[in-house]
This record gives structure tokens, sequence and C-alpha cells, in this order.
């Protein structure tokens, strides 16, 4: 307990909570000084709670001492520069500039932020499952809804970062990140990011939705700018994630590791940072703009004042439609990494899969205008984005040929992992050919913001990053723990969860092709709906349960896992050629690539030889 | 370059700097005589080209390091510059945004702001780029009083644009009529001055640690890259700067 009250993360919360305090204090007693309304509807005034919530950020990732090293590199002084962590759970609540902690932390913190969502979800769901308002009110409402967009996303991309942040360096041979103490940072700028979100709740909520789109925006309660504020410190973990990345694999990987010699994950999380990097500005940019619009009155987005609203839907989406490529490529990419190992075949086209995670990002940037062929936007530009969009379903296609050609006459085994890789597959299909009737102008029509859409963006969230997720950790809880998860669970998981999932996203096309308003808290009985919804619920609580399977299935493997130290799933990969746990510098024997890393069921195919001779061979 | 002597690098730092300051009275006298956006583009886009290859040295991305030891100061040394450009690149799309934004919302017009204030900031902060580029080269050539002399310059000349911009531009261009909340106009326009302002002010106290490390005489002639971030990262403020000011200043009809 006493480790748990001095760790980094509660000092940072306390720090946050002064920091907070102090800040809108300070605004406040200047707003006094100045004769003007010091207080208001939620204690402190608006621009108060903005800049404590600023104030407070910053505080926290001071006071967890995720920035100490800077400091005292502006001061002139040399730190070491590896620190060694404490030994057992307490490193995972302090800064470490371990790439594994800071992987698993990004981990755990994903799956907490995804369970909150989730909550959320269950909560507006239950309301909609008979037509009429039962349990919330439209603002509650509203409100839910909107947060469970926005922390669903932060946590996938959290569960991206946790992701790359663990494999890439063990991947490529790397002891860890370019730059560890960014790495740090990027991190613990996450939980502040994640208060400021949950924040909104308490100050009057926000119902614009997760796009926050203005006048809306500009209007609604002070939780508002808290959303606002969440969303562009949490794109700062992002962008320094990417930058750091792009840094790590571009000058640390191992010898005879060549672009096309790489594991197809690395690609799929270069095209990722690429975004990352750079997009992500530009939504923290929009954000910034409503507020200074809400606190000075800067009329950007005024139509009044010879403001354009529609600018502000160009700069999000310029951002937030690259984002769902950040979520899905680097789950298609764990798809390809983990399909050969379960099929016992090379990846079929490695060069195809890997340039079409780059041709996705790189088309991703020119698309963003098809979320506003209705808006009123100017008309010509529709066909363009209309054809750069169905562009999109090119790379897409690759990969899935490349997936459909490498299950071809292989011996395929189920465990657990390539069950989710299989169900993944499935589902994003749906995805993936629910989306052109979007793309397309003339139907899109019809389908823009209807529960067709929501059918849509689910599938391709879960297909494309959700299962990948849970195969990915099914498939390294042995490398992290030396332990492995529970099949039987995994499996009730799986089939569990699909056919809930499936009648979910299915019904949820249906009814909106018949007319359902996305983001509304009620519905004509008239419409019929009612049965749809009530099933639709039912399915989101199977899911839950599901879901609380597998949280119960990590907890009981971390305590009673069965031991498994060695290569569990027999693949070719650098990682699993060393026992699990990995070290704390990752390989105390280097490795040299010396052959192509998909060769599973070649004799005498090899992809890495360690310095001391021993190889990885299995096929 | 990095072999050449001290004299040979200050020369070509000082015919850079009449290049630039020739190309900032050209684009000037084209906006005045022609208007023509095309050509103050292109203006633009060389004197940017020249900042980036003669003074931030992105050419020193493609060191071949392969053979090195991964360890190394100098191995390193290249990640880091890596690291620093990829940060300029995504700040790059902060600043992009906000000249989007512009033109989506002014089109070709501008607001009414002093031209001559415009004209001498600008100025300010080209021959502060000059100085920087004078203190790291000193720096590369073990000159540690250049080097001084050099930041000190920078360091004020940064802090007179901040005044100039923050101090004289904005209270001018509220009694004009351009304030924040009065129109689109005034909001972008403060929005990309503020923002501008805002690394310039970072830019400040990036330079003033690097003096104090510099003056404590933790930099050497082979290690000294916080002198050498610091002068990127300054170049980049004035490499934003060069594609702010016409936009701001010289492009278009007066609203």
């Amino acid at each position: 307990m006493k480790k748990f009250l001095t760790s980094a993360l509660v000092r940072g919360l306390l720090w946050q909570a002064i920091g907070w305090l102090l800040g809108a204090l300070f605004v406040t007693g200047i707003r006094f000084l100045m004769g003007m309304n010091p207080f208001d509807q939620f204690f402190f005034t608006e621009p108060a709670w903005v800049f404590g919530a600023l104030v407070g950020a910053i505080s926290f990732v001071a006071g967890t001492g995720a920035m100490s090293d800077w400091f005292k590199w502006a001061k002139g002084e040399e730190t070491p520069e590896h620190r060694e962590d404490p030994p057992g759970w307490e490193k995972y609540l302090n800064v470490s500039l371990d790439h594994k902690v800071i992987g698993i932390q990004y981990t755990v913190t994903a799956l907490i932020l995804m369970c909150i969502g989730g909550v959320f979800a269950m909560i507006f769901r239950t309301e909609l499952a008979h037509s009429g308002l039962q349990i919330l009110t439209l603002q509650e409402y509203n409100t839910f809804m909107s947060l469970h967009g926005i922390v669903m996303i932060v946590g996938i991309l959290v569960g991206v970062a946790g992701v790359m942040n663990y494999l890439v360096p063990m991947m490529i041979g790397a002891d860890d990140m370019s730059f560890p103490r960014l790495n740090a940072f990027s991190f613990w700028v996450v939980p502040p990011a994640a208060i400021l979100l949950l924040s909104t709740l308490a100050l009057g909520g926000f119902d614009t939705g997760w796009t926050g789109y203005p006048p809306l925006s500009a209007r609604a309660p002070v939780g508002m700018q808290m959303f606002f504020m969440g969303v562009a410190v949490a794109g700062w973990s992002s962008i320094l994630g990417g930058l750091n990345l792009i840094a790590t694999v571009l000058r640390m990987r191992t010898k005879g590791m060549t672009a096309f010699r790489m594991p197809i994950f690395i690609w799929a999380a270069i095209a990722t940072s690429i975004i990352t990097l750079t997009a992500t500005q530009l939504i923290g940019l929009a954000f910034q703009m409503v507020m200074f619009q809400r606190l000075l009155g800067m009329g950007f987005f005024d139509p009044a004042k010879g403001g354009n609203p529609i600018l502000f839907q160009h700069l999000f989406w310029f951002y937030s439609h690259p984002a769902v490529y950040v979520f899905v490529l680097p789950g298609l990419g764990l798809i390809s990494e983990l399909m050969p190992v379960f099929v016992r075949k090379p990846l079929f086209g490695y060069r195809f899969v890997a340039m079409s995670s780059l041709g996705i990002a790189l088309v991703g940037f020119l698309v963003w205008a098809h979320h506003m062929f209705t808006s009123g936007m100017n008309e010509y530009l529709r066909v363009p984005f209309m054809y750069s969009t169905l562009l999109v379903a090119v790379p897409t296609g690759v990969k899935f040929f490349s997936w459909v050609a490498t299950l071809w006459k292989g011996k395929v085994e189920t465990p657990t992992p390539m069950l989710f890789v299989v169900g993944g597959i499935v589902v994003f299909l749906l995805g993936g050919l629910s989306g052109p009737p979007n793309a397309t102008v003339a139907t899109d029509l019809h389908l823009h913001d209807t529960y067709w859409i929501v059918g849509h963006f689910h599938d391709t969230m879960f297909g494309g990053y959700v299962f990948p997720f849970f195969a990915a950790i099914y498939y390294w809880f042995p490398k992290a723990t030396g332990k492995r998860m529970n099949e039987t669970l995994g499996k009730i998981h799986f089939w569990l969860m699909t056919p809930a999932f499936l009648t979910l996203t299915l019904l949820m096309m249906r009814v909106g092709l018949l007319g359902m308003r996305r983001r509304v808290a009620d519905y004509d009985p008239a419409l019929g709906f009612d049965n749809y919804h009530l099933i639709m619920t039912i399915a989101g609580y199977l899911i839950a349960i599901s879901i609380a399977i597998f949280l119960y299935n990590l907890y009981m493997s971390l305590k009673h896992g069965e031991t498994a130290t060695g290569n569990v799933w027999n693949s070719r990969s650098p990682e699993w050629q060393v026992p699990s746990p990995m070290p704390v510098h990752n390989y105390d024997i280097p490795f040299e690539v010396v052959g192509e890393p998909y060769d599973y069921g070649l004799p005498g195919s090899v992809y890495v030889r360690f310095a001391d001779g021993g190889q990885s061979t299995k096929h | 370059m990095e072999h050449s002597n001290k004299t040979e690098v200050f020369r070509q730092g000082m015919i850079i700097f009449i290049f630039l300051a020739v190309l900032t009275a050209l684009e000037f006298f084209v906006a005045v005589a022609v208007g023509a956006v095309v050509l103050l583009a292109i203006i633009a886009v060389v004197k940017v080209a020249l900042v980036m290859y003669y003074y931030m040295h992105i050419y020193k991305l493609n060191t071949k390091d392969e053979q090195l030891d991964r360890h190394s100061y100098e191995y390193k040394l290249n990640t880091r510059r890596l690291g620093l450009w990829l940060f300029l690149l995504s700040d790059t799309f902060v600043f992009g945004g906000l000249f989007v934004s512009r033109f989506n919302l002014l089109g070709l017009t501008r607001p009414d702001l002093n031209q001559l204030l415009g004209l001498t900031v600008t100025s300010v902060l080209l021959l502060s780029s000059f100085f920087m580029n004078r203190a790291e080269a000193s720096m590369e050539h073990g000159d540690r009083k250049g080097f001084i002399i050099g930041i000190v310059a920078t360091l004020i000349l940064g802090v007179g644009f901040l005044a100039g911009v923050l101090g004289v531009e904005w209270p001018n261009a509220i009694r004009a009529g351009v304030t924040p909340s009065a129109s689109a106009a005034g909001a972008i326009f403060f929005m990309m001055t503020g923002m501008h302002a805002f690394h310039v002010l970072t830019g400040v106290i990036f330079l003033s640690i690097v003096l104090r490390n510099g003056s404590r005489g933790i930099y050497s002639p082979e290690k000294h890259w916080g002198v050498e971030a610091a002068a990127i990262y300054w170049h980049f403020v004035d490499v934003v700067w060069i594609f702010f000011y016409p936009a701001l200043y010289l492009i278009g009809k007066l609203i």
C-alpha cells in the first residue's frame, strides 16, 4: 500500500489536482481584481477552468518525474543513459524508461479506458432498448454517447501505442526506443488527458459527439472545453510516440535487417506513425481554435464575424479520417504478422503487403472530405473525394488477397490468437464492404448520419483493431509474463463476443437503412425499431460479459497460469528465440538477420542468427 | 563544410544573409508594385530553401554512418538530428493549418496593418538568424567569445521581435479595429502571430539555457548538440515567418 501511495501515478494525480486548483484560483483572482465576475455556474468561470486544466496537466507530468532528466540537462547536468527499475509490480506505476514496461503501461491504460468507454456504451444502450426516455435525460444521453466515442478513440490510440512500444524494439533487435525519456513522457501525458476527458461529466457534459462541430461546440457547457483540452493533451502522446517510433525503426535496426526483411508489423507501425506525427497537429489546432473562439470571442467559425464553420470540419477531418487508419493499420499488421505462424506457410506477397500499409496511410491523407458530403461545402469537391476514398479499397484489397492466399492450403491451427485473427478478418470485411456505399456521393446522401454509419464504423474498428488487439494480447502474453493464458476461457471469450458483435452491428446497419438517425436518445415507436434495439442491447450486454471473462482470464492467468517460457507458438520472430519473460535490455546476445521473415514450412530457411550460433529454423 | 575554416564559414553565412535581405526587399517591392501572388510564393520558397540548406544544414540528415558504433556520440547525434527534424515536420502541420485557414477565411484580401512595422520585425528576425548562424559556426570552431556574442545578439533581436509584435503591432492593430473578437480576419491575424510568437518565446528560453550552459563551458567543438538544436529550431521559427509575413502583410487587397 505504501508503495502504491508513493508511486509516480499517485504523485502525479496529487500534483494535477493542486495545479488545477492553483491555475483556476490564479485566473479567478485576476478576474476579481479586474472587476469581472469571478464565479459562475460550475463555481469557477470557464477561463479559470481551462487555465487550471492546462496547469494541472503539466503539473501531473512534472509531478511524476517524467521530465526531471530534461530539467537536469537544461541545468547542464549529465544523467545516466539507463535507469534500473525496481523489481515487482511497482515499476508499472512509476516512471520507467524501459520500452517493455512502457508498452505494458500503455496496454493496461488502454484496457482501462476501453472498459470505461464500454460502460458508457452500456448505459446509453440500455436507454435505447425501448423507445421513450427511461433512465437518462437528453443532456446525459448526449454526454455518455460523446464520451463513449472519445474515450474509446483515445483508448484505442493508447492501445496502438502499447502494442507498438512493446513489440517494435524487440522485433528489430534494438535494446530500447531511440528516445527513452520522450517515450516515458509520451505515456505519462495520457493519464491527465484521460482525467480531463472524464472531468467533462462533472462540468455539464458536452453534447456534440466526439466530433465537436461548431456552432454547437461553441455554445455547449464548460465540459466541452475539458474535452478539447483532453484531446489536445492526448494528441501530444500520439505525436511524440510516432516521432520516437519512426526514429527507432530508421536508426536502431539490427544488422542485416533491410527494409524488406523487417517483420511486416514494423511496416504497419511506420505507416501509422507517419499519420500520428503529422496529421494529429490539425485536430489539436482545430480544437484550440474553438477554445479561443469560446474564451476570447475569436470568430474563426462564426459566420456572423465572417468565419466559416466548414473550415473546422476540414481541419478536424484532415486528422480524424487518417486517425481511423492509425487504429486499423497496426491491427491489420498484426493479422499479417500472426497468420503465417498459425498456417505454417510464408506470408503471401510480403512486399505488396508492406507497400499497401504505406499506400493506405498516404491515400488516407486525401480522403477527408467524404465526411462532409452533406455539409454544404463546395459541390465540386465531392466527386474527387469520392474517387480518392474508393481508391483506399485497392491497397486494402491487397491485404485481403494476401490473407486469403496465405490461408490457402495451409495447415491451419486455431488456438485463441488465431481465432481472433480470423474473426478480425471477417468483421473487418463487413466493415470494408459497408464502406463504399458511404463513399459514394449518391448513396451517402441517404446514409449520412444514420445507424448504417455506426454499424460500418464499429465493424471497421473491431475488425481493424479490437480483434487483432485481443489476438496480440493472447499471443504475446507469455512473452511478457512467462505464463500462458487459459485457452478454454479464451475460446469462450471469442465465441461469445463474435456472434453478439455481428448481431449488434448488422442490426445497426438494418435500422440505419430504415432511417434510424445516429446520436439521438429516442425514436418513434411507430417506426417499429423497438425489437431491433432490444436485441442490440442484449447483444451489447453479451459483449460486456465476454470482456469480463477476458479480464478474469487475464487476472487468473497472471496468478496461476501455466508456465510458458519457450517458443510457445513455434514462431520465427527473434523475440521468441530467447526465453520469456524478456530480459531488461532485450537481447543479451545480439542477432543478425540472414533470411526472409516468413518462410514458414520451407526446410532449412533461417531468419535470424544469434552471435553465439543460435538461429531460428522453426518450420 | 565541417573542414572549412572559420572565415570561410562566416563569409558564407554573410553571403546568404545578403541574399535573404535582397530577396526580402524584392518581395516588398513586388507586393507594392505588382502584387503577383505567384511571384511572392516563389520568393518565399527560395528564401526558405536557402535557410534550410545553409543555416539549418538539412543535408546533415544524409550523413552516412552505418559503420559507426551504435553507442557512439556521433551515431546518437545523427539520431537526435533526425528526431528534431521529425518534430519540425510535425510542427509544420500546425503552421500549415493556420496558413490554409487564413486563405480559407480571407481569400485574397488582407487586414490593414502597419507596413513599416511588418518590414521592421521581419528584418529583425532575419538578422537574428544571421547571428544565430554565426554563433553556431563560432562554437564549431572553438571560438567561445564569438559564440557568446552571437547568442546574445540573437537573444536581443529575438526579444526585440517579440516586443515589436506583441508590444507594438498588437496594440496598433487593436487601435485600427483589427481585434481578436471583431472579425474572422482579426482572429486569424492574432492566432497566426500569437502561435508564432509562442514559438519565438520558447526559442528565446531555449537560447537562454544554451547561453548559460555555453558560458559555463559545457559545449565543445565536437559536442554541442544543444547549440545545434537551438540553432535549427531558431531558424525554423524564421522559416515560418518567411511564409507568414507575406501571407499577413503583402498578399491580397486591403479589406
